[in-house]
């Protein structure tokens, strides 16, 4: 079979020419892929007539009477050929039930391939890249590739674009933000050779660099800050995609970028960032719906991981290998499902359980944190030491242990006695105020109140608040009115708020919420006509000793009621107190003990007193106690405990904010996995153990069984094909806005061929050579000649090749949503630079979220943030994935719930109205007119000052005229109506500059308006 | 579609918004309808794919009905008088089978919970409707009733993607937007695909919605579902801001015209002059859509086919009619989502609210289109996500139960463009448990809706990552030609 095997060598143009000799791979397999390979191809299933068109045995195999599909050199001979030309319905291929025909030329291919030999290639992309000789021209070796392609064509390179035009399109491509006025101008300054190689060095070194470099992966990762499916509850990974970001600035190597991000958790001693990269296989959506069924979504999981991870580096659509064999690719069912076992014994559940945390994750902390953290404990033990050091400390005695008993003390304080408290601003309902001399119980006069239903004399504030004493029993004298007998009295105690109500009688005031300490029932109206004492308890009504009471109120309803006497009992006893008795504070914890103690302590208090203990074990439970329970020690105990709080609380305060973030780990135990027949998660068939597809270059595994580690190396070593070739084509479309594989998703027999598969070969060997330098590869990239071609080109040029698959010309391409946000923030002098964090919510019409979310999902209700948080970079906006921004969704920014490699660039009228109307965008609009109105004192000069800001170059005259006439007609128009203006130039958070005229800003907030809905301003040109 | 066809067409795109843009410049672009070579009745700002319709369709435009939740086939419109008897009987292991959602699952029992709402016979067709529908039974000689549709997937996330997009994994176009790629729209002002989520009963139970259900997936962004919201703003962005009047934005877009025009000559890009027209339309929709929501242009009689709660900004009603009047703008799909219909618990309650408050209008809609004239150009469905159990969820009286999910069978009804009113297809077993005849999968209602719309679903395929994607999935899926007019 070798024979047939020739080594792929294709010319770069695009279609075969009649001179040239054909090529299998570029000219016959995408023919033979398309209409003859579904049942004529790699899955055994699905094939019909036992005959398989995909491989050189295959076809030329004698079957019945002899005959071959193919017979070299003979289409006469050749069934295939015959059954294809034939006009039998009966015969024909393809039949006409496929709704496949072949067109009159590729017919005419198959014939001439067979006369010439029918000669067979590998799929090109699974034979390794050869290192192509460089063509002769000029130029970078990348230029050549190109150059050579065009001359085939008779074409020429495009000029060099100018240079505001480069400096934009390079500050794009490299940072995602136009170049601020300065950096152009520094740029037309330096004169000296090497100033556009300097101009990009400095974009490459710039944070901003990685932001970008980050989105496109992130695309790649379906990085979300929900979990995607259902409630799509937010999750906290966030410090995944601040090390994506990193990485890139890091210039971390692409090999070892792999390799973390798949693995680090199984690198030996890997370094805390390695394993947040696993968070890459963290991403996919997952599910927390009540009644899931666990195993089909264990199984989903593990299936978008197997797909993600063989899309992304190895450009194969693993996925349609799911239910059955590929069609059209040598990917087996078994190969897939030997994928899949690398991350099918997930240690993440399958219900998210709708949480911020679902397990595994990691703690994220910052550089130093362990200094950090043992800094505060020595900062607290050594007040602690001073503490156990003080006097006070040593002199502390157990009261309980005491011999002398009369420390017990019982109090009375009396609340009300003739009169309020001192400032008590006394509000009545019902009659007004009346203190009566008759019938009195103590003192000189008794209150009386009665009235229509309920009535009451009430205060809450004006007066010195009441403290509530240790084990409070609350007393007070009533006289029912025996002709006016109310329903029901009560007494209301105002602390924060008035919830602490007792009462007597037939509870009928709808007050408080029944059952509670709001609304306590402590028992039937008393006797009428004489004075009684009634009680209650202040635990049953919610006041706990050492509470600040600023109110009270007597209340009755449907009668007349005199009170007099009002206070509360309380009764010290240091004994029986936990807080000042070591003895009592460790029979109240026996059986459970408070939250928050620690081990072994909590055991030993739980133990109870009876138990016998150490004298270590004593001295370790009394420190604890008096340092944190005890409240009878004074002198110095009481500020140096005060700085133990306090360094605690810093302590838990930068403990906390070191994130939690989702990483991937694996069971203990591997789960065995199987094929899925039909790709139904309940239809295991043959075991499989995880291996990489046979089709590619063997896999060195490190132990008995392969794991994601073998697997990582195994996609970055120098035999895999695929993987360097994958990569480069994706920056290369970063760059130029479509890859050399146009299909930069699939470089399986059903992807585009390279438009230049020498310039491929030689940039993914180059790429290794250069140790995956990613930041070396972007270089090179834009220092090409070919991208810094002027990107316009004649009528005819763009018909001939609209995709600018040539190169004969520059990339030009519409910004991203991230991209077109961040210019005008930048523009506007708005945008703030601060990078990673949590998602923030800038500004987003009102029900986005709440007209689809789940009732009971925390990310229902968006809730906007303030300040810095509506101006940051798209890239830190939260991402939910069931209700994306607007901004994404208007713009073709995936819904990453899954993998995206490409993003569409539609042209809709939707994005018109957003950049001409969302608030972020009119917004900014005014601040970039404010910054003009503030940079030039003349018309041109601010007109001038905008184009410069947007497009990096100045207005033509001709662009000056229709700006000025534009905006003579607005300073007409808003001078008609200045309050407009005023309207225009207020709309968003932000404020504009009150010294200027509310007209002119207006004005210049729409010139700036329309300068940023500009084609070219939309577009990297 | 093969990548060489896909190229071709993206020229003919880029040449033919390249020449009328320069020539006409946006304002005359109503003139270019009329142009030969486009797909048939797509409009120069939503335009169709060459070669599509495949064939005449009957239909031109979807409004799609989509009752999110998995409303009761039981208590709707799959009869099963012989319940009666099985009140809190176990329901035959037979029956069963073994894929029950974990919330039922761990149950124990699965008593048989009748249906406590009395049917009648309605129409010429004799069909049986439950009394939650008084309206609909109106109706029943115009629409198909489709007893015995299934579905993969058994809870709601992948249910409502899978009724949707034909597949419960997220990542594939919507029905809505498949149909925007092929057919385009009929009109320049407005989306060819639009999205309403109309609010709900109080008290309902709710599930969510995803934005997957009406967005384009892999296919070209401008075929995502406009979402017209209710209130002031009902197409996002449409508004100016404060202080900028509609001249204030003419003026400003004549400008823009004059500075991209200009941008065009020297560059040459297509796209550019896209751009244009797209700005053009968003002009025109700043007027199109409140003309379109402006609901009190309706005749009082009109009004009246949908009920009183027509007359609620943002109610299902109000939406029926709204949908109604985009199709007559020429937008090619218009999908409704009406929340509320997963009835675990008080299913009666909650379904006699839900059935208050769509009954009407359904009816309305129908009887509104068919007034018109349009009924016959007019796809309707009506349907969810999935059934719901014949056995009870919960606590199970003869007037208080609720009912599990169920995708085994459930029923939908298609009327209009294509379809044989009076029809029904589909028959289950005693306890609405399994299909016994005729069953539908939720992807043959799909292919059947684009057949009435032209469309052969085996051939409306695109490349993508490998695959020949369609709607219909790669199983193999029937037109249901027996409710076919």
């Amino acid at each position: 079979m070798r024979i047939f095997l020739i080594s792929f060598f294709a010319a770069s143009c695009l279609g075969a020419q009649a001179a040239e000799s054909l090529s299998f791979n570029r000219d016959i397999r995408p023919i033979l892929s398309d209409k003859c390979f579904a049942c004529h191809g790699m899955d055994e299933e699905s094939r019909e007539a036992k005959l398989r068109l995909d491989t050189p045995e295959g076809a030329f195999r004698k079957k019945r009477r002899g005959k071959s599909a193919i017979v070299p050199g003979k289409p006469d001979e050749s069934e295939s050929w015959l059954r294809i030309i034939s006009d039998d319905e009966e015969e024909v291929m393809p039949p006409p039930d496929s709704h496949k025909t072949l067109m009159a030329e590729e017919k005419e291919l198959i014939k001439r391939w067979i006369e010439e030999g029918a000669v067979y290639q590998k799929h090109w992309a699974f034979e390794a890249p050869v290192m192509p000789q460089i063509p002769e021209g000029s130029g970078s070796e990348i230029d050549r590739f190109v150059g050579a392609g065009l001359k085939k064509e008779g074409w020429q390179v495009t000029p060099e674009a100018d240079r505001e035009t480069l400096i934009r399109r390079v500050s794009f491509a490299l940072t995602g933000l136009p170049p601020a006025i300065a950096e152009v101008d520094a740029f037309l300054a330096d004169q000296v050779e090497g100033s556009y190689e300097r101009m990009v060095d400095r974009y490459l070194a710039s944070p901003r660099y990685g932001e970008e470099m980050a989105r496109y992966w992130l695309d790649a990762a379906r990085y979300g800050d929900t979990h995607g499916m259902h409630l799509d509850n937010e999750r906290q990974m966030w410090a995944y995609r601040d090390w994506v970001i990193g990485a890139f600035n890091k210039n971390q190597p692409y090999d070892q970028f792999t390799i973390d991000q798949l693995a680090g958790d199984l690198i030996p001693n890997a370094k805390q960032d390695q394993v947040v990269a696993t968070g890459f296989n963290r991403c996919n959506v997952t599910t927390g719906e009540g009644g899931s069924i666990a195993e089909e979504f264990v199984f989903r999981y593990a299936v978008d991981r197997a797909s993600t991870t063989a899309q992304v580096w190895l450009g194969l659509t693993a996925q349609c290998a799911v239910c059955h064999d590929h069609k059209y690719d040598p990917i087996s069912q078994k190969d897939f499902y030997a994928l899949y076992a690398f991350f099918n014994s997930n240690a993440d559940p399958a219900m998210d359980g709708n949480k911020l945390l679902t397990a595994p994750v990691m703690k994220v902390k910052p550089e130093g944190f362990e200094l950090k953290m043992a800094e505060f404990d020595r900062r607290k033990g050594e007040s602690q030491k001073k503490m156990k050091a003080s006097k006070d400390w040593a002199n502390y005695r157990d009261p309980a242990e005491q011999a002398d008993k009369s420390t017990v003390v019982d109090s009375e304080a009396i609340w009300f006695e003739d009169e309020f408290p001192k400032g008590a601003q006394v509000g009545s309902s019902g009659h007004p105020l009346a203190l009566v001399n008759d019938p009195v119980y103590s003192g000189a006069k008794s209150l009386k109140r009665g009235g229509e239903g309920m009535a009451q004399d009430y205060y809450n504030a004006g007066a010195t608040p009441l403290s509530v004493p240790p084990r409070p029993r609350f007393f007070l004298h009533v006289y029912l009115d025996p002709k006016d007998t109310p329903e029901e009295i009560m007494i209301q105690f105002h602390t924060s708020e008035w919830s602490h109500r007792a009462i007597w009688g037939a509870d009928v005031i709808e007050f408080g919420k029944k059952g509670t300490t709001e609304r306590f029932v402590v028992g039937k109206l008393p006797e009428t006509g004489k004075w009684v004492r009634l009680e209650v308890p202040g635990e049953k009504i919610g006041l706990k000793p050492g509470m600040p009471v600023s109110g009270f109120a007597f209340t009755v309803h449907g009668g007349t009621a005199y009170f007099d006497k009002f206070g509360v009992i309380g009764r010290e006893d240091p004994a029986s107190d936990p807080k000042a008795s070591f003895l009592a504070w460790r029979k109240s914890q026996t059986g459970k003990p408070a939250k928050g103690i620690p081990a072994p302590l909590s055991q030993w208090l739980k133990e109870g007193p009876e138990k016998e203990r150490s004298v270590d074990e004593l001295v370790r439970l009394k420190d604890y106690y008096l340092e944190k329970v005890c409240m009878t020690l004074g002198g110095d105990v009481v500020p140096l405990r005060a700085e133990v709080a306090k360094i605690e609380e810093e302590r838990k305060a930068y403990d906390s904010a070191a994130p939690s973030t989702f990483i991937f780990r694996d069971l203990a135990k591997p789960r065995q996995s199987y094929v899925m027949q039909r790709g139904e998660y309940n239809q295991p068939g043959e075991k499989v153990d995880p291996m990489t597809p046979g089709v590619l270059p063997p896999m060195k595994k490190m132990g008995a069984r392969a794991n994601r580690l073998d697997l990582a190396k195994w996609l970055v070593s120098a035999e895999n094909p695929l993987t360097a070739r994958v990569t480069v084509n994706r920056f290369w479309q970063q760059l130029f806005g479509a890859g050399l594989v146009k299909t930069s998703h699939d470089f399986g027999t059903q992807g585009d061929v390279p438009s230049h598969p020498e310039l491929l070969d030689y940039l993914a060997l180059r790429f290794q050579e250069q140790k995956w330098d990613v930041k070396g590869l972007m270089k090179e990239l834009v220092m090409t000649r070919t991208f810094q071609q002027q990107s316009s080109a004649t009528s005819p040029r763009w018909d001939a090749d609209p995709g600018n698959r040539r190169l004969a010309r520059g990339p030009r391409f519409r910004l991203d949503a991230e991209q077109l946000r961040d210019q005008a923030l930048f523009v506007g002098g708005l945008l703030d630079l601060k990078m990673g964090g949590r998602g923030v919510m800038p500004y987003q019409p009102p029900n986005i979220w709440e007209p689809v979310a789940f009732g009971g999902s925390n990310t229902r209700f968006y809730k906007r943030g303030d300040g810095a948080d509506l101006y940051r970079r798209s890239i830190y906006t939260f991402f939910k994935r069931t209700a994306p921004h607007p901004m994404f969704a208007n713009f073709d920014t995936p819904a990453r719930e899954q993998f995206c490699l490409k993003r569409e660039r539609s042209n809709t009228p939707l994005q018109a109205l957003q950049l001409m109307n969302d608030v972020q965008h009119f917004e900014a609009a005014r601040s970039l007119g404010q910054r003009a109105m503030k940079a030039a004192a003349g018309r041109d000069e601010r007109v001038d000052f905008i184009f410069r800001s947007v497009v990096s170059r100045g207005a033509t005259d001709d662009e000056k005229t229709v700006v000025n006439d534009f905006f003579e007609k607005q300073v007409t128009s808003y001078r008609a109506a200045p309050e407009e203006a005023k309207k225009a130039i207020l709309f968003g958070e932000s404020k504009p500059d009150a010294d200027l005229d509310a007209v002119e800003l207006a004005s210049w907030s729409l010139v700036a308006n329309l300068i940023l809905n500009m084609d070219e301003a939309i577009v990297r040109n | 579609m093969n990548p060489f066809f896909e190229n071709q067409l993206l020229q003919t795109r880029r040449q033919f918004f390249g020449d009328t843009g320069v020539r006409l410049g946006g304002a005359a672009l109503a003139s270019m309808l009329t142009m030969p070579g486009l797909a048939q009745g797509g409009s120069s700002v939503n335009p169709g794919m060459p070669g599509l319709p495949h064939f005449a369709g009957k239909a031109k435009a979807v409004i799609y009905l989509h009752m999110n939740g998995g409303p009761s086939q039981l208590d709707t419109w799959d009869y099963k008088p012989g319940l009666v008897d099985q009140f809190d009987k176990e329901l035959p292991k037979e029956f069963l089978g073994d894929r029950i959602t974990t919330m039922t699952s761990g149950q124990g029992r699965f008593p048989v919970a009748p249906s406590k709402f009395k049917f009648s016979q309605h129409g010429e067709c004799g069909r049986w409707v439950s009394e939650l529908l008084p309206h609909t039974a109106g109706i029943v000689d115009d629409i198909a009733v489709v007893k015995a549709v299934h579905t993969n997937a058994i809870n709601h996330d992948p249910a409502c993607t899978f009724v949707m997009t034909g597949s419960e994994v997220s990542g594939k176009p919507s029905m809505g937007s498949w149909i925007s790629y092929g057919l385009g729209a009929e009109t320049e002002d407005l989306p060819a695909f639009v999205a309403l989520t109309p609010n709900f009963p109080n008290g309902s139970n709710a599930q969510a919605l995803f934005s997957r259900m009406w967005g384009p997936g892999f296919l070209p962004g401008r075929n995502s579902g406009v979402v017209l919201r209710s209130g002031t703003d009902p197409v996002l962005y449409l508004e100016n801001p404060p202080g900028v009047s509609r001249t204030d934005r003419r003026s400003m877009l004549d400008a823009l015209g004059k500075l991209n025009q200009r941008g065009f000559e020297k560059f040459g890009d297509p796209d550019t002059q896209t751009r244009i027209s797209q700005y053009e339309m968003a002009f025109r929709m700043q007027a199109s859509v409140p003309d379109l929501t402006d609901l009190s242009q309706e005749k009082p009689a009109t009004l009246d086919l949908y009920g009183d709660r027509v007359k609620t900004p943002g109610s299902f009603a109000s939406s029926a009619l709204l949908a109604r009047r985009l199709v007559e703008r020429g937008v090619r799909m218009v999908q409704i989502m009406h929340r509320g219909w997963d009835s675990h618990g008080n299913l009666p309650g909650e379904m006699g609210n839900q059935c208050l408050d769509t009954d009407q209008a359904c009816a309305g809609l129908i009887k509104d289109l068919k007034l018109r004239g349009m009924l016959d150009e007019t796809l309707v469905i009506w349907g969810g996500e999935f059934g719901r159990t014949v056995y009870c969820q919960g606590k199970l009286t003869r007037e208080r139960y609720g009912r599990d999910h169920h995708p085994k069978n459930f029923c939908m009804w298609m009327a209009g463009g294509g379809i044989k009113g009076g029809t029904t297809i589909g028959e289950t077993d005693d306890f609405s448990y399994n299909p016994v005849k005729d069953k539908v999968h939720v992807n043959e209602i799909n292919a059947t809706a684009l057949h009435c719309l032209g469309i052969d679903h085996e051939r409306f395929t695109l490349r993508h990552q490998g695959l020949d994607e369609r709607l219909t999935g790669v199983e193999p899926m029937n037109v249901i030609k027996k409710i076919l007019a």
